[in-house]
């Protein structure tokens, strides 16, 4: 069987399709590339937490590794699986692994990457300097695995990361059936460097994620806020009397 | 205990200490410390699996080998046992060797036996006429039968041959000692079986390989792993398995011992794979005086599963390729420890708590499951191993939180959901015996909050205002919305 007659029967794709792009909205988050998110303020880490796994869409189906250091799974708790289904539209197999410290946690994310074996890998660390990101850069775009680093607030400073996200938490949309309920969670997301795009750098994105239909949107800011609750102006009524 | 030189001068264990000085005055006495004869004893028999995979350690001063089929690789018995001897003269143990068919022989001989025959052997068959001269107290039987077989004048061996087994038991008063002496004296001759239990279960194969001249840098080690890892694997394709475990042990010319193993989370065969596997810990290895033996063994084997590669991405059955992926973890797990790397599966549970399980990864990965039929409200990001208490401030008796304290900062909350109310799971409660308290579990009221920056938490209560378990109801976070 020859090459012509495998693409017929579909058992192999175009060996040319064009790379996805990558110059719009997440600008390869989680597709390819190193990328970092790190949180606006102490209590953000939920938010980010919910952005990496929302905003990314897997191209190839595969193991996700999670690597966390065990002082933050102490801290902020660990990944639920059932919201990490839902948040990633189901089905994704997932390893976790805690380490002792940054540096253990780096060395399993390059392990990991260079082995092909996981099509993401997204970890929790305390930080990560400059020459970590460079080679975890170059030896994601080496195997083409993307890497997806959480980092604690206050994560400044010169990376090799293609971008870096900086994620604060919304107050919530406005609940139509019960004005004093959570509607859908919301976030801003701050692109505060971009290398595919410099020009998009400075954006903020204001998100929406719908827990329903599990989808994400943007949302313009005028209803970024909570609707306050609309007073009754029966009372501006006389009283009418009858009779 | 007393050592040869003071055996000598007529000094025997069991002597008190006032007359034991009195008859040599300079004499040197030390506490007995049985810790670290029995570590002693245990480096000792590690280090004696040189000679044999199967070895135990008999009473509180005394090894046990089974050499079948090992005496060979040494050439013959009396070689082997000038070697050991040697060995252990080396190394510095007083020692006393005794070859036989059977345990009870062995024993007999090596206690018992005049010190100057040394090693002694005794060829399978021949335990009858070996053991005949030897005293009744090296048949391993207890004191007190031991007083009595006296009192009959049975002091030999030799003369419990040829009486009836039926007069011993007549002579003891109790049944126990007169078939304790016809069992041991059967285990002895080899007329009944004595099963062996060794210290440690036998390796499913092994390699080694010996140095001519003793290994003293980690290149010469690593060279010689490589060697073993390959031969090892290749005796494993022959036979179309694999192996969980692989230990390797460096033996020094000094008595010491160091080994070290890897896991794996599938069975391997692949040499590569094993020398990576173990380069993160034979760096450890301290050669010491000189390493001149290595031995490589392979534990739990299974039947390997054979397919192939498939050609291309687009081609493979499944999206997860578990072969490269368990690869990957077993190095993780190599190099940061065992069973670091774990996969969740859902398990069973309305509590939030126990809804998930974490296993350690073991060639499978589950395919994720969006809900089971326990679960039901909507479940936090990020969740708390242990629910963490927060301090709350709520309308009695089943109001939503109004105001809470974690990690010492105040929350206001803005808007609140809830409760999605999860009982406790009442069959899994056992109640305690009588007398003591009754702590049943109590019902959680689960709430969504969001405070005024937005952020949004997980709260709960625990219990409810007057269901009569425990004190009032406390107030937990157990995770964190995004």
């Amino acid at each position: 069987m020859n090459l012509a007659e495998l693409k017929s029967k579909g058992l192999i794709g175009s060996l040319n399709a064009k790379p996805m792009s990558d110059a719009a909205f997440p600008y390869g988050l989680g597709t390819q590339g190193l990328h970092e998110v790190v949180e606006e303020a102490y209590g953000d880490r939920a938010a980010s937490t919910g952005f990496v796994l929302t905003a990314t869409k897997p191209t190839r189906s595969g193991a996700l590794l999670y690597i966390s250091q065990a002082s933050t799974r102490r801290n902020l708790g660990y990944l639920s699986e059932v919201a990490l289904q839902e948040m990633m539209c189901g089905h994704i197999s997932r390893l976790s692994l805690v380490t002792r410290n940054a540096r253990d946690a780096l060395w399993a994310v390059e392990e990991a990457v260079a082995s092909g074996a996981v099509s993401h890998v997204i970890a929790e660390v305390d930080a990560a300097d400059f020459t970590a990101t460079r080679r975890l850069s170059l030896a994601s775009g080496r195997h083409g695995v993307p890497v997806t680093l959480l980092l604690p607030y206050g994560s400044e400073g010169a990376t090799a990361s293609a971008t870096r996200w900086r994620l604060a938490t919304r107050p919530s949309s406005p609940n139509s059936y019960d004005a004093r309920a959570l509607g859908r969670a919301r976030w801003s997301a701050n692109l505060e460097r971009c290398r595919i795009a410099p020009s998009a750098a400075g954006q903020t994105f204001d998100i929406e994620w719908n827990d329903e239909t599990l989808s994400l949107r943007v949302v313009s800011r005028m209803v970024a806020g909570p609707l306050a609750p609309r007073t009754s102006n029966a009372r501006n009524f006389q009283p009418r009397r009858t009779g | 205990m007393a050592n040869k030189a003071a055996r000598d001068a007529s000094i025997h264990p069991g002597l008190r200490l006032a007359d034991a000085c009195a008859t040599l005055p300079n004499l040197v006495r030390e506490e007995i410390n049985r810790e670290s004869d029995d570590n002693a004893l245990t480096a000792l028999m590690n280090w004696l699996l040189r000679f044999s995979p199967l070895i135990a350690i008999d009473d509180a001063d005394a090894l046990i080998l089974d050499t079948t089929g090992c005496d060979h690789l040494f050439g013959g018995e009396v070689r082997m046992a000038r070697e050991l001897s040697l060995r252990l003269d080396d190394v510095g143990y007083d020692h006393r060797l005794a070859f036989a068919g059977t345990r009870g022989a062995a024993y007999a001989l090596s206690h018992e036996k005049a010190e100057a025959q040394s090693p002694a052997i005794l060829l399978s068959g021949d335990e009858r006429d070996g053991l005949f001269n030897l005293p009744v107290s090296a048949l391993r039987l207890s004191g007190k039968t031991l007083t009595l077989l006296r009192r009959f004048g049975l002091t030999r061996i030799g003369q419990l041959y040829d009486i009836d087994r039926k007069a011993i038991a007549r002579r003891f008063h109790s049944r126990e000692a007169a078939e304790a002496v016809c069992l041991r004296l059967d285990e002895a001759l080899g007329q009944r079986p004595e099963p062996f239990e060794p210290f440690r279960p036998p390796p499913d194969h092994s390699v080694h390989l010996l140095c001519p001249e003793p290994l003293t840098d980690g290149a010469g080690i690593n060279a010689g792993l490589v060697m073993l890892s390959d031969r090892i694997c290749k005796a494993l394709v022959a036979r179309g398995i694999g192996a969980q475990t692989f230990v390797f042990r460096t033996f020094c010319s000094d008595g010491g011992l160091y080994s070290v193993h890897v896991n794996a989370a599938r069975p391997v065969c692949a040499a590569d794979h094993l020398l990576r596997l173990f380069k993160e810990k034979t760096d450890s290895i301290d050669p010491g005086f000189g390493i001149d033996l290595l031995q490589l063994e392979a534990f739990r084997t299974a039947p390997m599963a054979v397919g192939s590669r498939p050609l291309s991405g687009t081609l493979a059955r499944a999206d997860i390729d578990e072969a490269a992926l368990s690869n990957l973890v077993d190095r993780i797990n190599a190099r940061l420890g065992e069973d670091r790397v774990t996969v969740t599966v859902p398990a069973s549970h309305h509590l939030v708590d126990l809804a998930e399980e974490v296993r350690p990864f073991a060639g499978k990965i589950p395919k994720g499951t969006l809900r089971t039929d326990t679960m039901h409200g909507l479940r936090s990001i990020r969740v708390f191993d242990r629910a963490e208490p927060v301090e709350v401030v709520s309308e009695v008796p089943d109001g939503p939180p109004l105001r809470f304290v974690w990690h010492r900062l105040v929350h206001r909350v803005a808007r609140a959901d809830g409760p999605e109310r999860i009982a406790p799971e009442w069959w899994t409660y056992l109640p305690p015996p009588p007398g003591e308290p009754r702590t049943p579990p109590r019902t959680r009221d689960y709430y969504r909050v969001e405070d005024t920056e937005g952020r949004r938490y997980w709260l709960f209560r625990e219990g409810l205002y007057g269901d009569e378990r425990g004190k009032s109801p406390e107030w937990f976070l157990q995770g964190l919305f995004a």
